[in-house]
């Protein structure tokens, strides 16, 4: 008789994170908590011009003053960066391009004396013509910014068009755009405009390099890619990635996509090249951080849609202008994931979608919560829900009529969509605000829904180690950003191994010794790092209940693993994962599982059409003060179609987080500049971001359309949990009051401006 | 000009000798090396730097070494030790999830505590007031008041 061994499945529990405990005490080591022998400090010489030549560079009094061990320039380093295409120097190379560039910087025995000592560079510069607006830099007499765009290299789907300030373009059509507009009962069109906005991560950059005597480089740096940033810098300075390691510190304090790519390792690489295997670190200050790190991408969106009668969309065209700062950084793939989700999560059946990243004098946009979809939906869904009112159509109604369900056909990549949770995260989230409920004056509600991308092709390795002990030893190179990966890894290699979640460790990256991982962005990581754990745990078991069946003298389908423990299924004796090794191995060996996920789909990276989607629709309640032009947010519903949520409180996390990072850009973040360029607000005092004053009743609520590939049917949710959030908004404020704003922040100044403009104008 | 400062963090008593011109912060990072307070944004906008000066929150980095000679500060460090319970605040953090990337949760934990050492009854409202000077940006405070609430509830468990 077959003995039930009761075993609770791991997986949709919301198990405590396994970092609550250091985090909550102080004592989680981050960047800047780490000291070294020898260690030197480095300061940065920034740029004050947005476009100017440098003409002179006199660094020899930073060089004579006591205590300065180096000092670098552009000329040091001659390499240029950048994942998507290499335009980038370490430091400034004849040229700087924004205010906050790099120029020069110093290393010496403290912070205080290279601060002295950056002032002691005498720069001069010639200024050129700038040029700000994403509009302006794509007139044809608009200044070149970068004269040499064609001896860029550059990945493959990334096309400049030099001569021009277009640093890449996207164009997708499927259908009859022409047939679709001349078969609509109403076209109408509209153009949206976007502000940038900043991360607000509260931990400021930083990174510690140190060039040995063999000059092998290591970087110790909270980034989001530990094998990208070598691969980055690899490609960049044209030596093979094993010259270079980069390990991170064992936390990071908060990303959003902008601890990427290359930032403050290059010049910390620069000055540790002169240092005598001396370390160096930098940390920026918060003002550095604002200014000289990475924003989102400011925009403008033209979309036209065209529609019949009864709401069904026939056509749709949209034009995306990002506004992509003085270097492309990730800016490519961040147009190109917003022209991914160019029309919105609808079946629609002719589209055209066109993307322009554009470079301009600001600060380098790039990865930012979202990766190019808040903007392109702040867009198509304002304007879906002015279509719906010319329609005289509600506008979830028309969302749900057009909304993608199970098979559709990806309308811009022409994919067959599979685990797709739309409508029931529509419907959740207009239910949870009471949407047909019949509200007083100034009250209104709105809807948005979205559907995203993640890059792909894209790979992931792991191994799973079960040491004599019988502990266990996730390796991989994900990193914890704060969104709970190593408890989520921790579940997954808890339920697949049956072990028991305390006996498991997750490693800290370190490219010596953990293995590759594309990138913990793009909310990749549970899906593809999940299944290379998962696979790397399936295979350490079957090692484990190979040795084990030697002992039990039975085949090894006849036995099983849970709670740490090995069992024969039909009952017997239970052996711990301990006593397995150790009787087997009586002077001790480890047992090593490897997995790897690599999707089965063609193409280069970014290339193809995404291994999985994310779908959510938000519903917003809120009430206007028409004398102050105030939004105050009533209730907020969130719905997320998660594939399957591992961990429910972590993925509520996400959603809270997320949206009220949303509400932020909304309703008053906004990144200003003067008109030379110089950022006006680069600190939390002017650069509001909501505190917990601002915090709304969010209602986060989980959808689950199982993925066949996901772990446990597991996709992603992190990035998407904020991007309907503007539109949502937006179309509550005219739900409420009637007036249609279409650029963002919406400040209480341009909501009272707009009010008072539909009251008087007629 | 260096100067000497006596100071006690955590019970304990200390001596530095620095510069009039650095911060409570510097002194508990760089010399002292309690890590745990963390520094956001060095000039009083964020709360990371949050500790306990003579029992009432304030933001180290907004205070010069000179300033707390003599003086009794309580960190992060100083909330729990290894291997003894944590602090009712800080196992409502753990169970309610009110935790992300971690940055802000040394802050965090020391102005809840202040808040429930003054007011151990406190309203959704003062809750949120007592944390407005504490950024965070990963949880969008939903647990983070929830915890502040729960461990208000374990306090009063633990005074009955
Ligand atoms: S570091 Fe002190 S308030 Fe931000
Ligand atoms: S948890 Fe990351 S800032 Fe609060």
């Amino acid at each position: 008789m077959t003995v039930q061994i009761s075993r609770e499945s791991l997986i949709g529990k919301s198990l405590t994170r396994v970092d609550a405990l250091e985090k909550v005490t102080g004592r989680a080591v981050y960047g800047d908590d780490i000291k070294m022998t020898g260690l030197l400090y480095g300061k940065i010489l920034r740029s004050p011009k947005a476009h100017a030549k440098i003409k002179r560079i006199d660094v020899s009094k930073a060089l004579a003053l006591e205590g300065v061990k180096a000092v670098v320039t552009g000329k040091d380093a001659p390499f240029r960066g950048g994942e998507a295409l290499r335009d980038q120097p370490f430091l400034a190379i004849d040229k700087v391009r924004f205010v906050g560039e790099p120029v020069a910087a110093v290393a010496a025995v403290d912070e205080r004396i290279a601060e002295e000592a950056i002032k002691l560079i005498e720069v001069e510069y010639e200024d050129l013509p700038a040029v700000f607006d994403v509009m302006d830099a794509l007139k044809p007499d608009a200044p070149i910014i970068h004269e040499e765009l064609h001896t860029y290299e550059h990945i493959p789907i990334v096309q400049p068009v030099p001569g021009t300030n277009i640093c890449a373009k996207f164009e997708f059509e499927r259908g009859d755009l022409e047939k679709g507009f001349a078969e609509a009962d109403v076209v109408i069109e509209d153009t949206f405009t976007f502000a940038p906005s900043h991360h607000g991560q509260i931990e400021p950059f930083m990174a510690i390099a140190q060039v040995d005597y063999n000059g092998r480089i290591t970087v110790w740096v909270p980034n989001d890619a530990p094998s990208r940033l070598r691969k980055d810098l690899s490609d960049a300075m044209k030596i093979p990635q094993d010259r270079i390691r980069v390990i991170s510190p064992p936390y990071m304090g908060g990303g959003f996509g902008g601890k990427g790519g290359l930032k403050v390792e290059m010049v910390c690489i620069a000055l540790a090249m002169k240092t005598e295997c001396r370390p160096v670190k930098i940390r920026l200050t918060r003002e550095e951080t604002f200014e000289a790190t990475l924003t989102r991408h400011g925009a403008v969106c033209w979309v036209k849609m065209g529609a019949k009668k009864d709401g069904r969309i026939v056509a749709c065209h949209s034009k995306l202008y990002y506004n992509t700062g003085a270097y492309a950084e990730k800016g490519p793939t961040v147009t190109l994931h917003g022209c991914e989700s160019g029309v919105g999560p609808y079946d629609i059946p002719n589209i055209k979608v066109e993307g322009y990243c554009v470079y301009t004098n600001r600060p380098v946009a790039g990865a930012l919560r979202g990766y190019g979809l808040p903007q392109s939906s702040w867009a198509h869904e304002s304007l879906v829900d002015m279509l719906a009112h010319k329609l005289g159509l509600d506008p979830l109604e028309i969302r749900l009529k057009n909304a993608l369900v199970e098979g559709s056909i990806n309308p811009i990549r022409g994919d067959e969509l599979f685990s797709v949770g739309l409508k029931e995260c529509l419907e959740k989230a207009a239910k949870a605000i009471d949407w047909y409920k019949k509200r007083p004056p100034n009250r209104g509600v709105g809807i948005a829904c979205e559907y995203k991308a993640t890059k792909t092709p894209s790979g992931s390795t792991a191994f799973v180690r079960i040491e004599q002990d019988g502990s266990v030893e996730v390796v991989t190179s994900s990193v914890e950003i704060g969104q709970g990966v190593r408890t989520i890894l921790t579940q997954i290699v808890a339920e697949e191994l049956g072990a028991s979640p305390n006996m498991i460790k997750v490693t800290v990256p370190d490219t010596d010794y953990t293995p590759f991982d594309a990138s913990t962005t793009a909310s990749r990581t549970t899906f593809h790092m999940g299944n290379a754990v998962r696979e790397a745990a399936r295979d350490a078991k079957k090692q484990l209940l190979e040795l084990a069946s030697k002992l039990y003298g039975i085949s090894p389908e006849r036995l099983d693993t849970w709670d740490g423990k090995v069992f024969p299924k039909e009952g017997g004796k239970e052996m711990s994962f301990r006593e397995v090794i150790t009787s087997h191995y009586r002077a001790g060996l480890s047992i090593l599982g490897r997995g790897s996920y690599y999707p089965n789909i063609p193409g280069t990276l970014f290339s193809a059409h995404s291994v999985f989607y994310m779908y959510a629709a938000h519903a917003v309640e809120i009430e206007v003060d028409p004398e102050t032009g105030v939004i105050t947010i009533l209730k907020y519903a969130a719905a997320h179609d998660v594939g399957r949520a591992i961990n429910p409180k972590a993925c509520e996390g996400q959603i809270e987080g997320g949206v009220l990072q949303g509400i932020g850009s909304t309703l008053y973040e906004e990144i200003l500049f003067d008109d030379k360029g110089v950022m006006l607000n680069p600190n939390f005092r002017d650069y509001k971001m909501p505190t917990s004053m601002d915090m709304p009743k969010v209602i986060p609520i989980i959808v689950e359309a199982p993925h066949k590939e996901g772990p446990f049917g597991a996709k992603g949710i992190g990035e998407i949990t904020l991007v309907p959030v503007s539109p949502a908004i937006a179309n509550a404020l005219f739900n409420a009051i009637g007036v249609r704003i279409k650029d963002l922040p919406l400040t209480a100044e341009k909501v009272y401006f707009a009010i008072k403009k539909q009251k008087g104008g007629n | 000009m260096k100067q000497r400062i006596k100071l006690f963090v955590n019970g304990e008593a200390y001596e530095v000798y620095t510069e009039p011109n650095r911060t409570l912060l510097d002194v508990l990072r760089e010399d002292l090396e309690l890590t745990g307070t963390k520094r956001g944004c060095d000039s009083g906008e964020c709360g990371a730097c949050t500790v306990l000066l003579n029992g009432k929150p304030v933001n180290s980095c907004l205070i010069l070494a000179p300033e707390v000679d003599g003086q009794s500060v309580v960190t992060i460090e100083g909330i729990s030790k290894p291997n003894l319970p944590l602090h009712p605040v800080q196992e409502a953090f753990i169970e309610k999830w009110a935790i992300q990337c971690g940055f802000c949760t040394p802050g965090m934990v020391i102005s809840a505590k202040a808040l429930l050492d003054r007011n151990p009854e406190p309203s959704e409202e003062e809750i949120k007031l007592a944390l407005a000077g504490n950024l965070c940006r990963c949880t969008g405070y939903v647990k983070i008041v929830e915890a502040v609430k729960a461990a208000a509830e374990k306090m009063k468990e633990g005074r009955s």
